[in-house]
């Protein structure tokens, strides 16, 4: 008994024509082996068409996720993007999209640019950062002295902290 | 009663000649002299003008307080060699005479006003010890008590010392005034008038014995902003005065008393030597001395500028202020962001070019906004320089080898 051989690959694929697929539907009705082969193979395309309409829009989520990383990423593909613009009915939809990359692109540039920009302001500000040491002035001691020079009492008695000593307010 | 917190004791010579110290330096320091000195004091944004009126004492005896009602004449009148005399034997008796008593400080600024009670010893020719309330109770702070040695320019004679009497003769016009009263006890008092005639203060010298008894002193606008009175006066034919004991050093105190007041030779060579040293403040006061401590971060030099009333002490160190000043705090004079230690306000501090500047001040509020701003103050960087100085830092920041 001859099997079906290359044409139960064709028959899966929906390729003979009328008397062909006949003849091979009626041997596949007698034949318990080339019947499990085309189960098989069924089932072996329907995998394969799976995987094979999920992997582009995985592909293009990964083109948009590196084109909002900003400067430095990788550009989208603009030739695939003129290919596939040839279909009709997707021009529209691809521009959109390019547009938008395009304004991820500018947003993320612009907000990397202000946010280095006031980094640098805030990071700016103070003094110079000159060596010498960091002093508390000593009050204590000041206002001995300028109560030497005065010729009166200190008005602000040393080693009194300023939480616990006060000049009486008067009203 | 009081339990003594601290003694700081310091030598101090001779008043010497500050006018001429003052055009030694004009002479000499040209580079360093303020241009802006004797020009028309500024007024802070961020403080006010005190209110406080002036007061008909009834301390004066007879006199009826007259601040600002002389006439302007425009032209300096002559001091009263009488004057002069009362006010110069003021101050020796302030050395010379043995006393104790109890001072009473009020200052006003700002719209309000404080009061300090301080008692006072003096052995003649010697030690003097003032001891020092907060707040005039005796249960609302520590005491202070701080020793002169020598007594040349001892605390609490109400500002009446020989340098500040030849600078107020040099200021003012000084006169007599007749006699009042203070602390019940008849005075002979001395008036300083400025040169539109105005009254800037008034002193009542103890008829017995010429100590001070009582000051008020007032600015410009007529306005009373200190009032210091000696009162409870015994001397040392009544009660010999009983100088409390002088604690001893602790480890805490400053490493060294201040010196010995600078030598004019000295105060010269300060320039040369990095330290800023105007002839003259705002306010026409002069520099009529100087002095240096060492702390435990540096060295630390005081001057002192007076117009014989106002008194201002200039303190330089070589550093920055710390990131964080406790009791200090921040605001603005003449457009300058400064430090106002709390609680007494009169000082302020800031640093400039690698120098921390501590100005004390007795003196009325515009004087020392104008002797603030003459003063070295950092400009603020630029854009373009902070935006410079920013990207530098940022770099540093996240340069794992920096």
């Amino acid at each position: 008994m001859s099997h079906l051989g290359d044409r139960l690959s064709a028959l899966v694929d929906g390729e003979l024509d009328g008397a062909e697929r006949d003849r091979a539907h009626a041997h596949l009705a007698s034949c318990e082996q080339c019947r499990t082969e085309a189960a098989e193979l069924r089932i072996l395309k329907q995998k394969l068409s799976t995987l094979m309409t999920g992997a582009p829009a995985e592909a293009a989520m990964t083109k948009r996720l590196i084109a909002m990383t900003g400067p430095g990423g990788p550009m989208p593909s603009r030739r695939g993007a003129t290919r596939v613009s040839r279909r009709p009915g997707t021009r529209g939809l691809r521009g959109a999209r390019s547009a938008g990359r395009r304004r991820y692109l500018m947003l993320g540039t612009v907000s990397l640019v202000v946010g280095l920009g006031a980094a640098a302001f805030s990071a700016g500000g103070g003094g110079e950062a000159a060596p010498g040491p960091r002093i508390t002035p000593p009050v204590e001691i000041y206002s001995v002295e300028h109560a030497i020079t005065t010729g009166q009492v200190p008005f602000a008695p040393p080693e009194i902290s300023p939480a616990s000593a006060s000049a009486t307010s008067l009203p | 009663m009081f339990s003594p917190s601290s003694l700081v004791s310091r030598r101090r010579g001779e008043g010497h000649a500050p006018l001429l110290l003052a055009a030694a330096l004009v002479m000499a320091v040209p580079g360093f002299l303020v241009t802006a000195c004797g020009s028309q004091p500024g007024t802070g944004a961020a403080r006010s003008e005190p209110t406080q009126t002036t007061p008909t004492t009834a301390t004066a005896g007879g006199l009826v307080a007259d601040a600002g009602q002389a006439p302007a004449t425009g032209r300096r009148l002559s001091s009263s060699a009488r004057a002069l005399r009362l006010l110069s034997q003021a101050a020796q008796a302030a050395i010379s005479m043995s006393y104790q008593g109890q001072e009473v400080v009020t200052r006003w600024s700002n719209g309000s006003g404080s009061v300090l009670v301080s008692d006072i010893w003096h052995v003649s020719g010697g030690q003097t010890v003032t001891q020092t309330l907060a707040a005039g109770n005796s249960l609302s702070s520590q005491p202070y008590l701080s020793s002169d040695d020598d007594s040349q320019a001892p605390e609490g004679v109400l500002g009446v010392t020989v340098p500040l009497i030849g600078l107020l003769e040099n200021h003012y016009t000084v006169v007599y005034s007749g006699t009042g009263s203070a602390d019940s006890r008849t005075a002979q008092v001395v008036e300083a008038r400025r040169d539109d005639g105005s009254l800037a203060a008034r002193f009542w010298l103890d008829d017995a014995t010429s100590l001070p008894l009582e000051r008020e002193v007032f600015d410009s606008a007529s306005h009373v902003i200190s009032q210091d009175v000696f009162i409870q006066v015994r001397f040392s034919s009544q009660a010999h005065p009983a100088v409390p004991a002088a604690p001893a050093r602790g480890p805490s105190d400053p490493p060294g008393p201040w010196a010995d007041p600078l030598s004019h030779t000295q105060l010269l060579a300060l320039p040369a030597q990095g330290w800023l040293v105007p002839a003259g403040l705002p306010g026409g006061l002069s520099l009529f001395t100087g002095a240096r401590t060492t702390t435990s971060t540096g060295t630390v030099l005081d001057l002192g500028y007076s117009d014989g009333l106002s008194v201002v002490s200039v303190f330089e160190q070589r550093g920055h202020l710390a990131a964080k000043l406790d009791g200090w705090q921040r605001t603005t004079v003449n457009g300058q962001v400064i430090y106002v230690a709390e609680p007494d306000q009169r000082s302020l501090t800031w640093s400039s070019r690698g120098m921390v500047y501590t100005v004390m001040a007795d003196a009325p509020v515009q004087t020392v906004d104008a002797v603030i701003g003459v003063l070295p103050h950092d400009k603020p960087p630029g854009f373009w320089k902070r935006m410079s100085r920013g990207f530098v830092r940022l770099a540093s920041w996240v340069n794992p080898f920096g």
